[in-house]
């Protein structure tokens, strides 16, 4: 079985589109957001754990069931879609670990590549991911705290940040700071890596790839054991290429950031990187990012 | 970017584990809430007064999204009344197109109504499926009071 990929990192970190691009390498396959290993058991993506999922749990459901979909019948219709509940729920008592396994084996020799932020939320995720998947390789995806938090806090009003525990205490009011959110998150997955080979993990800033993808998708490639040859890195410049960059049909139609869904084609571009002493362009007070948050983006290479 | 991927046959995951912890410093989460055993931010365990304040946000973000969805409702009514006032130009007064109607306005027209539908659509596939779970639940609920009258 190839060992699959994944892609940690907080949202907003350029993880669809670098999920997409990798996965469209002639020996890769991207996934969706599978969200499995949100929960023990397939089941549970259903009944959601004490209401943890109750808000989003449809569309949490939703790349799992596009996978299916296009896996074993090679489309994503409505009727596929009914067929991938069905597969569901036939394992609907399996452990995520076991359905994610079956996912992969189908794909092999093709290399999996997943990505789910959710995962990078609580560190048992991650582990009881790594515990399915021993030989499996991460990608530590990382980008700047202030446009990332920028960009989170546009989303949905910020309820990454909610979720995550981001709030700022004062003597007689809170507030929402998404740059402890992106410290955490990333806290979370520097601790997972501890646990995990070397050669099996590598960090990279999405901003160089944004930046140089050619040069940096043929680095990935070869850190894969993939080709690099020039075709296989003009398809990786496609990732609207891939069956799940649009909206899928209405019984599933997300699985993946609306908005890659609704604009998946990559343009190269040098993504501007601001000073980390800039003040945040989410706060009104013209305070910066924490002491905590600029040396954690100094080891990630963010030096200014 | 950088690569840590080193040459040779990795160490089991136990092994590694044991290895590297340690390698790093020591850094401290930022958040004030603490985790719980999943890992997953626990606000009960926050002390009353940090508690109070963070509720105070909860509630003002629920009420800030309540109140963008309410609007998002409205725009949409009101933007499909002027689509059925700005159409009507389309039809005569068989509801028939006439005949020097503009292609583009057509295909814009078309374009708008099958979005209309597949939002309608969607709609309809989700009160459907509340339906079915709402039947079970009541057909449960039937099943005990019949299971209970025969006692």
């Amino acid at each position: 079985m190839a060992a699959p990929l994944f892609l940690l990192a907080p949202p907003r970190s350029y993880t669809s589109l670098v999920n997409a691009m990798i996965g469209q390498h002639p020996q890769a396959f991207g996934l969706p957001e599978l969200c499995l290993f949100n929960v023990e058991r397939l089941i549970d993506l259903w009944n959601g754990v004490e209401g943890e999922n109750a808000e989003r749990g449809a569309m949490a459901r939703h790349g799992l069931m596009r996978a299916v979909a296009e896996i074993y019948c090679g489309e994503q219709s409505t009727a596929t879609i009914n067929m991938a509940r069905a597969w569901a729920s036939v394992r609907e008592h399996w452990e995520t670990g076991r359905v994610f396994r079956e996912l992969v084996d189908k794909l092999d020799p093709l290399v999996a590549v997943e990505k789910s932020p959710s995962y990078t939320v609580a560190v048992p995720r991650m582990k009881a991911l790594y515990r399915t998947f021993p030989e499996a390789r991460f990608i530590h995806l990382v980008r700047h705290p202030i446009p990332q938090g920028k960009s989170v806090m546009a989303i949905n009003n910020g309820a990454f940040t909610m979720r995550m525990g981001a709030f700022e205490i004062h003597e007689d009011f809170a507030n929402l700071e998404p740059q402890i959110a992106w410290h955490d998150v990333n806290l979370n997955i520097l601790e997972f890596l501890e646990g995990v080979p070397a050669g099996q993990q590598i960090c990279v800033r999405g901003e160089d790839i944004m930046a140089d993808p050619h040069a940096k998708l043929a680095e990935i490639a070869r850190w894969l054991g993939l080709s690099d040859d020039d075709d296989a890195i003009e398809e990786m410049m496609h990732p609207e290429r891939s069956p799940f960059a649009c909206f899928g049909p209405l019984a599933a139609m997300f699985g993946n950031d609306p908005n890659f869904l609704s604009g998946p084609t990559f343009r190269p571009h040098t993504p501007k990187i601001p000073k980390l002493d800039s003040p945040l362009p989410w706060r009104s007070d013209g305070k910066g990012l924490y002491p905590e948050v600029i040396s954690l983006a100094r080891e990630f290479g963010y030096e200014h | 970017m950088s690569i840590n991927a080193e040459s040779g046959d990795p160490p089991a995951p136990e092994e590694q584990t044991a290895a590297t912890a340690g390698s790093s410093k020591k850094r401290e989460r930022l958040s004030p809430v603490p985790l719980d055993k999943r890992g997953m931010v626990d606000p009960s365990q926050m002390a009353p007064h940090q508690a109070a304040l963070r509720q105070s946000v909860v509630d003002s973000f629920n009420a800030k999204k309540a109140r963008s969805f309410l609007q998002r409702q409205v725009n949409h009514i009101a933007a499909s009344r002027e689509l059925a006032n700005g159409i009507k130009f389309l039809f005569d007064e068989n509801g028939r197109a006439p005949v020097n109607a503009p292609l583009e306005d057509i295909i814009e027209e078309r374009r708008m109504v099958e979005y209309h539908l597949m939002w309608l659509e969607s709609l309809v596939l989700e009160m459907r499926h509340r339906l079915v779970k709402v039947r079970e639940i009541e057909d449960a609920a039937l099943e005990v009071l019949a299971g209970a009258s025969d006692e």
